[in-house]
């Protein structure tokens, strides 16, 4: 009962504190960015701009490829903007890229020099080859330089190139698993940071708010134990990081989730974060002191954000890092047939460890009441 | 209630001790007054009496539970004042006691009885953060009743109160020790502990220099002297007369019979200057 109670009164303060108002209002927030501010996927298709220097009947031919090719097998007559001067152009929109036919020699100078982006000048030399030459900005690796190159040899008709391109399956490996959108693939880093790990930085901020006025010290000499004083901090932190998960969450993927283990993860997860930020509150005094500590977990846990929107880099000591797991589990929870297993088992793994932390952490408190 | 047998403390976890091989007893209804300057471990003590301190060396028994493996029930019988006020700014004093009073086993005290004793009644659905710190340091001192504790330790009880509330805190510690309640009462204000106290322990440097009643104190280390005023052939005149020396007593009787007396006062020393005399140190 003396854990209800403290649960009560926590909840009673936080509903009076500012820090409650300003998580729920961050989540409205991110959610008004999120419905009205983000695509649903972003436009990743390439710009090239390409001038055929061709006689006409090449140049048909060229045309005729490029029409096989278009989403709609039309081109569109357009107009593009360089170095302020409008160009006439023929647009071709295929699955990968935006091919746009310049007129002239110069309008392909207007773009190369001064929208720096690639062009390419396609002719014919005096041994009648066609010729084409790329006008890149310098930064470009060679590994790019390298696939242009095999690019136009398969296009040149290199039959063992395009044999051996045409020859490659991409499998999926989630075959069941549905690709989420561009916006629904930000959700994850939001549940991750705000859902859970905001645990660890608002609970650190209660605990001192606390030791500041020394409340601490006068639950320490009640009938009650510290440990009813810690957990009730902790489920009200986490009921907050489902209320807020939930605002952001709903309108963005309706009934998509899998609830029930969402609310699951986010309590053992939250749990987990809560409990290491309380050990390492329990080292400090004040937020001043404890800051050099809270900035090296923040920049720890940021670390799996660029393996997760660059797949390619993937080492394996970025997915011991806990926020690695919590963004591969929403990642989860939120697809369409989504690998919930793998949730189950990190929400076990988080369960375990935020329980010995919070053992070391209520043991660390007991011994630092006077801090 | 309490017993400390060679306690030790060092916060540093060496030879520097704050609580250095002290030991003392209190015994049920009394009020024990833990005199000493700022730093010289009286808080230390206390905290390690209550468990805010893990008990590190020595031996410490507080209403029959040891501290080394303290158990929360201790707690029932047990009730803390702290000097810094620590109540919930955001709750009302209500609020305040009402959830305290929760957190304990045993049968506790009406929150507005308490409320009203110290003086807060009208005041109690006001946000403890809205509270004077005089007002916040009544509600710490109410709070620390809650539970009706039989060992009640108070910090500096009436530190930074106006005359008239600090006098109504004197009476309330009075009262509620008439009734049995045991006090450890910790404090620099050597005034508050003459008034109070039933026996009194000098703290220097992590050490009790000397453990007594203010009487025996005043006795032992104050001047036998009384303090006359009187008018002599219409001249007012200060005289000072050993109740020792047996001229001096004569003197004394015959100044009384024949003048017209207008103060008279037996010149004891403060426990004040007893202790700077015991420990060469000042109180601050």
């Amino acid at each position: 009962m003396k854990l209800w109670y403290s649960f009560i009164k926590e909840l009673k303060l936080s509903s009076k504190s500012w820090y409650f108002y300003i998580e729920l209002g961050m989540a409205i927030v991110l959610l008004l960015v999120l419905l009205f501010v983000v695509p649903e996927n972003f436009d990743t298709k390439s710009k090239e701009y390409i001038y055929l220097d061709l006689p006409q009947v090449v140049r048909d031919r060229f045309r005729d490829n490029l029409l096989e090719e278009d989403l709609d097998e039309l081109s569109q007559k357009v107009e593009v903007e360089a170095n302020n001067t409008i160009y006439a152009a023929e647009l071709y929109e295929t699955v990968e890229s935006n091919i746009y036919l310049l007129d002239s020699m110069e309008a392909l100078d207007a773009f190369s020099n001064s929208e720096r982006v690639p062009a390419v000048h396609v002719r014919v030399n005096e041994d009648n080859q066609i010729v084409q030459t790329y006008y890149l900005q310098g930064y470009e690796t060679q590994k790019l330089k390298n696939l242009l190159l095999v690019f136009q040899n398969s296009k040149a008709g290199h039959d063992v190139i395009e044999d051996y391109r045409d020859n490659i399956v991409v499998k999926s490996i989630y075959q069941d698993a549905e690709p989420l959108s561009d916006k629904e693939n930000i959700l994850p880093v939001f549940l991750t940071f705000n859902g859970s790990l905001m645990s660890l930085f608002i609970i650190a901020a209660y605990i001192f708010l606390d030791k500041d006025e020394g409340i601490i010290k006068a639950y320490a000499v009640t009938a009650s134990s510290v440990w009813h004083y810690l957990l009730s901090k902790i489920g009200v932190i986490i009921i907050t990081s489902i209320a807020t998960t939930l605002i952001v969450t709903v309108p963005i993927m309706g009934l998509q989730p899998n609830y029930p283990v969402m609310i699951l993860f986010l309590v053992t997860s939250g749990f987990f974060a809560a409990s290491l930020g309380l050990f390492l509150t329990s080292y400090y005094k004040d937020i001043v002191q404890a800051f050099g500590a809270l900035y090296i977990v923040i920049v720890i846990l940021i670390m799996p954000n660029i393996s997760y929107f660059t797949p390619s880099w993937d080492p394996d000591w970025v997915k011991i890092i806990p926020s690695y797991v919590m963004l591969q589990s929403f990642k989860e929870i939120i697809s369409v047939n989504g690998n919930m297993s793998y949730v189950m088992l990190a929400s076990l793994g988080f369960a375990v460890l935020g329980m010995d932390i919070f053992i070391l952490a209520n043991y660390r408190f007991k011994k630092t009441l006077t801090l | 209630m309490i017993k400390v047998k060679n306690l030790f403390h060092s916060y540093s976890n060496d030879e520097k001790y704050a609580v250095n091989d002290i030991s003392f007893q209190v015994e049920k209804g009394e009020i024990f007054g833990f005199l000493g300057p700022s730093g010289a471990g009286k808080s230390t003590t206390q905290n390690i009496l209550v468990g805010l301190l893990q008990l590190q060396k020595g031996e410490v028994e507080v209403a029959g539970y040891d501290v080394k493996q303290i158990k929360n029930k201790m707690f029932n019988k047990i009730g803390m004042s702290f000097e810094q006020s620590n109540v919930y700014n955001k709750m009302s004093g209500l609020e305040n006691l009402e959830f305290y009073g929760k957190l304990f086993d045993v049968e506790t005290r009406d929150p507005m009885d308490l409320i009203r004793m110290v003086g807060l009644d009208g005041k109690e659905k006001i946000k403890a953060g809205e509270y004077s710190k005089g007002m916040k340091h009544r509600l710490t001192f109410a709070r620390s009743m809650i539970n009706n504790p039989e060992i009640w330790f108070l910090d500096e009880p009436t530190t930074g109160l106006d005359p008239a509330i600090a006098s109504n805190i004197k009476d309330i510690i009075k009262e509620q020790n008439e009734k049995g309640v045991t006090v450890f009462l910790t404090t620099h204000n050597m005034y508050i502990a003459d008034e109070l106290c039933d026996r009194v322990a000098f703290i220097v440097d992590g050490k009790i220099r000397l453990i007594d009643s203010p009487k025996q104190l005043k006795l032992k280390y104050g001047e036998k002297l009384v303090e006359v005023e009187y008018y002599k052939n219409g001249e007012l005149l200060k005289e000072s007369y050993s109740t020792v020396v047996e001229e001096e007593k004569n003197k004394l009787i015959e100044v009384i019979g024949s003048n017209d007396i207008q103060t008279m006062h037996t010149k004891e020393a403060t426990l004040e200057e007893i202790f700077i005399k015991v420990t060469g140190r000042g109180l601050v």
